[in-house]
């Protein structure tokens, strides 16, 4: 009776668990938020049924088994120790639910990490207290919203200025801390139109809760194409290396090649190898670096050109090649700096 | 050693001069249960402090524009009451206060093996608290409980005061762990085989090697953060070549088992107070007692779950979601048991049963929203929201501090030798059974739908909830007043309970309330397990402990 009772609670929580409207409190902006929500879902249908169980019989035996005024006031209970049948039961179906648990879980997972690798690169840097993006044809920082196309496979590269932060957009049911130092990698596919919050998760400072103010937008491609242009021609004189703390362009004038080979030996050789570009020691290769067509572009949207290697030397640098330290803690002259550019340049 | 020749009852029967004096007997005691009872205080203390801090929370959130305090000194609050709770409040509870009062005189011990160890733990302990406090005069640390650098190098000084605190409780419970080993393995009565210990003994064998080992850790991850903070040695910056997720991976190869240290004594509590007030032997000794050292040792391998979004190679993700999803199975043991335990028994409803039974049904639920919150997809969703909030509330109120209060109840009357108040005792359990529920359960659906932890302000869209479960948590603070007031009243006015008011049948009852400072004045022999409540005891050598006689072997030769 009281097993019927609460099978019938349990099929009533499975049921409303798979008929919830989910998306009408929170839209599935992207290709797998849909994944997990069908794995939100799963696991509380069974966790609710798993619980009316536990806390059905709980409060029966609770009532069920009370003492009574009637009884004596020695009275004792059944005297059951174990039962070997029930104890092997309840260890063996709870590691069959672990493994259909994991093969669920593992293949939902694979979904979010087998979105497509070719898809639009976009780079989020996380600021006290904002983030910025960086888009392969728009040079410098988009520093308001977040644009995606809809459909358009998106690689998300996170990295951090300062702290750590998180980035989330419960539309997407994805996030991924953006770790200074660190580059790390979310994919998706967006599906739904729409603008979404983008909430940083990870305390970050004093202003951490106004950290959700700045959406992600998804819209059709023309919209996209139109606002990429906007900021495109909006930042067209910005210089592509990151913003410094001085601000103060470098002097390049009178550097000296021979100088700055010595000093490079001291200073840069524990990170950097004069070899192609991607023999990483620390950081990449730096041979032929403002020669070499091939050399992949310093930071998103174009060549490296001498100044913003000075800024890179000057103000440091953190993204998808990792970080390096600013001229303060390498303890670099600007002279040091004008040298250093002449001797790179030197390697053709 | 000439000494142990005189004792000829060996060395487990030596009994030392009664101490003398206010100061020995009740201040630099060396008596277990003394020392036990001072913990006890000392973190209710603290625990008062960190509720307030709490309110202040709940007050701040009451509008979604904050206003109660600035953004900054919020932060300061939620971090020093996280911390607080955490390390000055749960932990000293279950292992330096509950584990000391009870489970020496559970093995039928004199005392712990090392009692100046357990005198000079304790007395670390109320230091730290009050420096982690003290914090609050420099500049509290505002990063919450974890202190994720680089954040946290960017702290004011009390954030360095809190590394130093935390590292010196982190000392304490090491010491108390190895003394809690050492005692168990070494000092159980003749007869107190393995397989016969009481199962708050077992949870206290199962806790003190994770505070032994996993507070070593902390320790390490803490000294480097102090180092990097004062002297600027880069352990963490990634500026200057340091790896912030290095302290992630320090702080949670202790954090998660410290989940285990706060919850394995409380299953212990609650494997006592089920039988001794169901009149019948706990369901599934052996597995319950296996289960706890399966859940201490899996609790290593598991940190990582608290990392999924830190950037962690896919396939070093994958091993820490399986095993984690594992530890529900020991855990899904006991809770089956301990319901099991309740059938066809004579139930008895005092408070701590009461407690014990809630415990049961809000535990499981931070149970099951843990294993939720294993699978890697669903993590990457609620990471860092009010979920999380949720469901460590669940296991560490619903859970814990539930099980303090069992054993608050419990063994009160072992303690004073007086009851608490049953009527006030039953309106305390329900009023926070409701508010707590009314608290944290909105609080999934909150972190489901968009909202991060540790904001000062929030999106007005959650302002129901939100204003829900602050009036909800005014009735949970109104709750534990009504306990305050319940244990002040009955230490002067309460029922004299007796040596065994709740007719259990472990060793600690057997004995008169409070009991000697000896303990024992014979050490009993013991022949089977506690929980037959169809035999007679199974005990030798209790005859005199209820008897005026005096201690057999004379006092003063040592």
């Amino acid at each position: 009776m009281v097993t019927a009772v609460l099978a019938v609670l349990a099929v009533a929580a499975i049921v409303f668990c798979y008929t919830f409207p989910l998306e009408r409190y929170l839209p599935a902006a992207i290709v797998t938020a849909r994944q997990v929500d069908e794995l939100i879902r799963f696991m509380s249908a069974t966790g609710s049924a798993l619980y009316i169980f536990v806390a059905g019989y709980l409060v029966y035996f609770a009532i069920a088994f009370r003492a009574k005024a009637s009884d004596a006031p020695d009275a004792i209970g059944v005297q059951i120790h174990d039962n070997r049948k029930l104890e092997f039961w309840w260890t063996v179906i709870p590691l069959l639910f672990v493994l259909v648990l994991s093969i669920v879980s593992v293949r939902i997972w694979y979904e979010i990490l087998l979105e497509p690798e070719n898809g639009l690169v976009v780079e989020a840097i996380g600021h006290q207290f904002y983030f910025s993006f960086r888009y392969p044809q728009i040079n410098g920082e988009v520093t308001d919203e977040m644009h995606v196309p809809l459909n358009v496979p998106v690689t998300l590269n996170l990295t951090s200025a300062d702290v750590i932060h998180g980035f989330w957009v419960p539309a997407m049911r994805l996030k991924n801390d953006t770790v200074p130092g660190l580059v790390t990698t979310i994919r998706f596919t967006p599906r739904l139109a729409g603008r979404y919050p983008i909430i940083c998760t990870q305390f970050c400072g004093v202003e951490h809760s106004e950290m959700d103010k700045q959406v992600l937008v998804i819209e059709d491609k023309a919209s996209f194409d139109r606002w990429y242009k906007g900021w495109q021609q909006k930042n067209a004189r910005v210089s592509n290396a990151l913003p410094g703390a001085s601000g103060q362009a470098i002097s390049l004038q009178g550097g000296d090649a021979a100088a700055g080979k010595a000093l490079f030996s001291q200073k840069c050789t524990a990170c950097h190898k004069l070899a192609p570009f991607n023999q990483t020691l620390v950081g990449p290769g730096l041979e032929a670096v403002l020669h070499d067509p091939a050399h992949p572009d310093l930071v998103n949207g174009k060549a490296a050109n001498p100044a913003d290697v000075a800024s890179i030397l000057e103000n440091g640098y953190t993204g998808s090649m990792g970080a390096m330290p600013s001229a303060s803690s390498n303890g670099l002259s600007p002279q040091d700096i004008a040298n250093l550019v002449a001797f790179l340049n030197t390697l053709k | 050693m000439a000494v142990a020749a005189v004792h000829s009852g060996g060395i487990a029967e030596h009994i030392h001069p009664e101490p003398q004096g206010f100061v020995r007997r009740y201040v630099f005691s060396l008596d277990h249960k003394i020392i036990g009872i001072q913990y006890i205080i000392t973190a209710f203390v603290f625990f008062m402090l960190s509720g307030l801090l709490a309110e202040a929370i709940r007050t701040q959130l009451l509008n979604p524009n904050g206003g109660f305090v600035a953004p900054g000194t919020y932060n300061e609050v939620y971090s020093v009451h996280g911390s607080a709770m955490v390390w000055l409040v749960i932990i000293p509870l279950l292992t330096g206060g509950f584990g000391n009062l009870v489970f020496p005189l559970q093995i039928g011990a004199r005392d712990v093996a090392f009692p100046w160890l357990n005198m000079l733990s304790f007395w670390i302990f109320p230091v730290a608290g009050l420096m982690l406090f003290s914090s609050f005069l420099m500049g509290a640390p505002t990063a919450g409980w974890m202190e994720y650098p680089p954040i946290s190098l960017q702290g004011a000084a009390g954030t360095s005061m809190w590394c130093a605190a935390i590292f010196l409780v982190g000392v304490s419970s090491t010491i108390t762990g190895i003394n809690f080993v050492v005692t168990i393995l070494k000092m159980r009565a003749p007869g107190m085989t393995f397989t016969r210990m009481p199962l708050f003994v077992w949870g206290q064998f199962a806790t003190a090697p994770l505070l032994m080992i996993a507070t070593t850790a902390l320790a390490a991850a803490l000294a480097a953060l102090f180092i990097e903070r004062q002297f600027g040695v880069p352990f963490f910056d990634p500026t200057k070549g340091g790896s912030p997720v290095m302290w992630q991976h320090m702080f949670w190869f202790y954090s998660h088992p410290a989940v285990y240290i706060m919850i394995l004594p409380a299953f212990g509590i609650i494997s006592e107070v089920l039988p001794t007030f169901a009149r019948k032997p706990v369901f599934g000794y052996k597995l319950i007692a296996f289960s706890s050292m399966a859940i201490a040792l899996l609790g290593f391998m598991v940190w990582a779950h608290h990392m999924f979004t830190s950037g962690l190679a896919p396939f070093l993700q994958l091993p820490f979601m399986i095993l984690t999803y594992i530890i529900g199975v020991p855990t899904g043991i006991k809770i089956f048991s301990w319901t099991a335990t309740l059938f066809g028994g004579k139930i008895h409803y005092s408070t701590a049963m009461l407690f014990a039974i809630g415990f049961i049904g809000l535990f499981t639920i931070g149970g099951i929203t843990g294993i939720f919150l294993a699978a890697i997809p669903f993590d990457l969703h609620v990471h860092g929201t009010y979920f999380i909030v949720a469901h460590l509330h669940y296991v560490l109120v619903g859970g814990s501090l539930m099980g303090v209060f069992a054993g608050m109840y419990y063994w009160f009357p072992k303690m004073s030798g007086r009851l608490l108040n049953e009527t006030l005792g039953k309106i305390h359990f329900w009023l926070f059974f409701i508010g707590f529920n009314c608290t944290f359960l909105p609080m999934h659906w909150l972190g489901m739908l968009g909202m991060p932890r540790e904001v000062a302000t929030y999106d007005p869209q959650f302002t129901f909830w939100n204003r829900f479960e602050s009036v909800a948590s005014y009735l949970m603070t109104f709750a534990i007043l009504i306990f305050f007031v319940n244990v002040l009243w009955s230490i002067r006015n309460g029922r004299r309970s007796g040596p065994n008011p709740w007719g259990a049948r472990t060793l600690e009852w057997q004995i008169p309330s409070p009991p000697h400072y000896y303990n024992f004045k014979h050490i009993p022999t013991v022949y089977g397990l506690p929980y037959d409540f169809s035999q007679p005891l199974p005990y030798k050598g209790l005859e005199e402990e209820l008897t005026d006689s005096p201690p057999p072997v004379a006092a003063g030769v040592h």
